[in-house]
């Protein structure tokens, strides 16, 4: 099966500003991509340089093997695109603009935008004046997906939306994805990445960083455990432990770092009597910065560690 | 959907969402052109009766008072060379301005394009917009200036009147395109609105110097108002007209093509 996305020596340069460079990537047909980084590494140039809203500095991107910037308009007409920032008519309802944009793409029907609408739960006969912020990103949501589009670019499409409807947000790709079609999600909320999709590709800077599968992500999150006794305890056997790392001792607090040994840690220290336990998960930039130092530290130790 | 198709599509949009706006406009024109029609018998008395008593010095002097004893002169002095040709470019150079500049700042304009368009389209679109609501609050201000007429009891010729208007489309239509091409260039709807704000007024002000101060005369040439031409008196510019509208088209083009190559930020 061809590959949904590609893109080869992918540069953007804004004057003496990096957007994104060199990035080499490959999204495959029916599969949920999913694109992350902080705020700043380069997701919304790689998105809007798909959609040919910016031209490449250098190399390039297909889309369903059509060139992005030589053949944009094509493209487009087999994607739908949720951005990270947009504006809306506000004196058009949901439904006038759906429709709009319906006719501009030779549909003689609304196509699933009642469902998705419905699903989402926004209405579309309201001016999107009168919706709130949730609302106009569900009625964004809409848009980009009403068509059924072979592959739907979302930027940062949860914004805004409340858990539930994150949910069902989440529900609708997995569908989606049932149903051969690819979505290229561009988050900085790792729960969510890690939750729908298959790969993940991480940029940082304005290159990519790793290109992996989310089981293979999620493995390098290190939660960070810390432990307040009633009276100090020896923290060696906590340091033995499998997948602890970074354990240090101060007084009756013990702080450490925890892969996949949570477990053995709650067991081992319920033998002293425990008066706190605080365990905290990592932002996506601590996840970014600790994978970076594995890859340094790989790559200072020789040439096999090499940065992809 | 084929090519034309679409940029008809969105100027038909476009046109619909400026419905309230186009007859404000038509109304508030026709309205004050049907009250200048309304006042010429009794204008043209009292200038009658004052140039009889004054002296032939001053009647030369005043020449220029004498052509508006005219319905033909009173309305192009007072209607048609001074009132529309200022005031209505207001309404398209916003226009020209939010088509791509504006759709930016709006954010508006990364929605639009993510449908199956090219950006050649949006540039149609915006020209089409502009000549069909300036067609619109033209055609509103013929018709309820024309209303006066046989109530005024003066002989002015729907002909002339709609020639004078037309050229006024092509005047106006040249300003929105030129605040479109602007709002190509530059990623500030407001400079895409003054730039052709300032072309206007700086030519209006050279066009009435050069009328008043012999000194300003050889650079009267390059204000626009100089070559409206006296279409109510039968004098029809055809030359300015098709020059114009050339110049639309060329301008068009030009803007469609920095279109093309511009990038769009968030």
């Amino acid at each position: 099966m061809p590959a949904a996305i590609t893109t080869q020596g992918l540069t953007k340069i804004y004057g003496r500003r990096l957007g994104i460079e060199g990035l080499d990537l490959e999204v495959r047909s029916g599969e949920i991509f999913g694109f992350i980084g902080p705020n700043g590494a380069g997701k919304t140039t790689t998105i809007r340089l798909l959609l040919d809203l910016l031209h490449p500095t250098r190399g390039r991107a297909e889309v369903l093997g059509l060139d992005s910037h030589r053949q944009s308009v094509e493209v487009r007409r087999s994607v739908g695109y949720l951005p990270g920032e947009f504006g809306l008519d506000v004196r058009m309802t949901g439904r006038q603009l759906v429709s709009n944009f319906a006719r501009l793409r030779g549909m003689q029907d609304l196509g699933s935008a009642d469902r998705l609408a419905e699903r989402l739960g926004v209405d579309l006969e309201l001016p999107t004046g009168r919706l709130s912020r949730g609302n106009r990103q569900k009625v964004g949501l809409v848009q980009a997906l009403f068509h059924e589009p072979a592959v739907a670019i979302l930027d940062e499409p949860t914004t805004g939306l409340d858990p539930l409807v994150q949910d069902t947000f989440l529900q609708l790709l997995r569908e989606a994805r049932a149903e051969g079609r690819t979505i290229f999600l561009s988050s900085h909320i790792l729960s969510e990445v890690e939750r729908v999709c298959d790969r993940v590709a991480i940029v940082r800077g304005g290159r990519l960083a790793a290109l992996e599968t989310t089981e293979s992500l999620l493995e390098r999150r290190r939660k960070r455990v810390t432990l307040v006794f009633a009276a100090p305890v020896d923290a060696a056997p906590f340091a033995a432990l499998p997948g602890v790392s970074d354990v240090h001792a101060e007084g009756t607090t013990i702080w450490m770092s925890v892969g996949d040994g949570i477990d053995a840690v709650v067991k081992l220290a319920a033998r002293y009597t425990l008066l706190d336990l605080n365990v905290e998960h990592p932002s996506l930039d601590e996840v970014f910065l600790g994978y970076y130092d594995q890859q340094q530290s790989a790559a200072s130790a020789g040439p096999a560690g090499a940065r992809p | 959907m084929t090519g034309t198709g679409h940029w008809w599509l969105l100027t038909r949009q476009q046109l619909r969402g400026r419905t309230r706006s186009i007859v404000i406009w038509g109304i508030a024109l026709g309205a004050l052109g049907a009250l200048y029609v309304a006042l010429f018998p009794s204008m043209s008395e009292l200038l009658g009766q004052y140039l009889e008593q004054a002296s032939e010095q001053m009647r030369q002097f005043m020449g220029q008072l004498e052509d508006s004893m005219t319905i033909e002169g009173w309305m192009e002095m007072e209607f048609i060379t001074s009132i529309i040709p200022i005031a209505l470019p207001f309404m398209v150079i916003p226009m020209g301005a939010r088509a791509v500049s504006g759709s930016e700042e709006r954010k508006t304009l990364d929605l639009l394009l993510s449908n199956p368009l090219p950006r050649w389209h949006v540039i149609a679109s915006a020209l089409g917009t502009m000549a069909g609501a300036l067609a619109c609050v033209l055609s509103l201000t013929w018709i309820l200036t024309y209303i006066a007429v046989p109530a005024a009891g003066v002989g002015l010729g729907p002909g002339r009147l709609a020639a004078a208007l037309f050229v006024l489309w092509v005047f106006c239509l040249l300003f929105g395109a030129l605040a479109l091409l602007v709002s190509t260039w530059v990623r500030r709807s407001f400079l895409a609105i003054v730039i052709p704000a300032v072309v206007l007024v700086a030519m209006y002000v050279i066009g009435n110097l050069a009328q008043v101060s012999k000194s300003a005369e050889p650079i009267r040439v390059f204000s626009l108002f100089y070559h409206l031409g006296h279409p109510l008196k039968g004098d029809f510019p055809w030359t300015a007209v098709l020059l114009m509208l050339a110049a639309v088209c060329v301008i068009g083009a030009a803007a469609a093509a920095a279109f093309h190559r511009r990038d769009i930020y968030t």
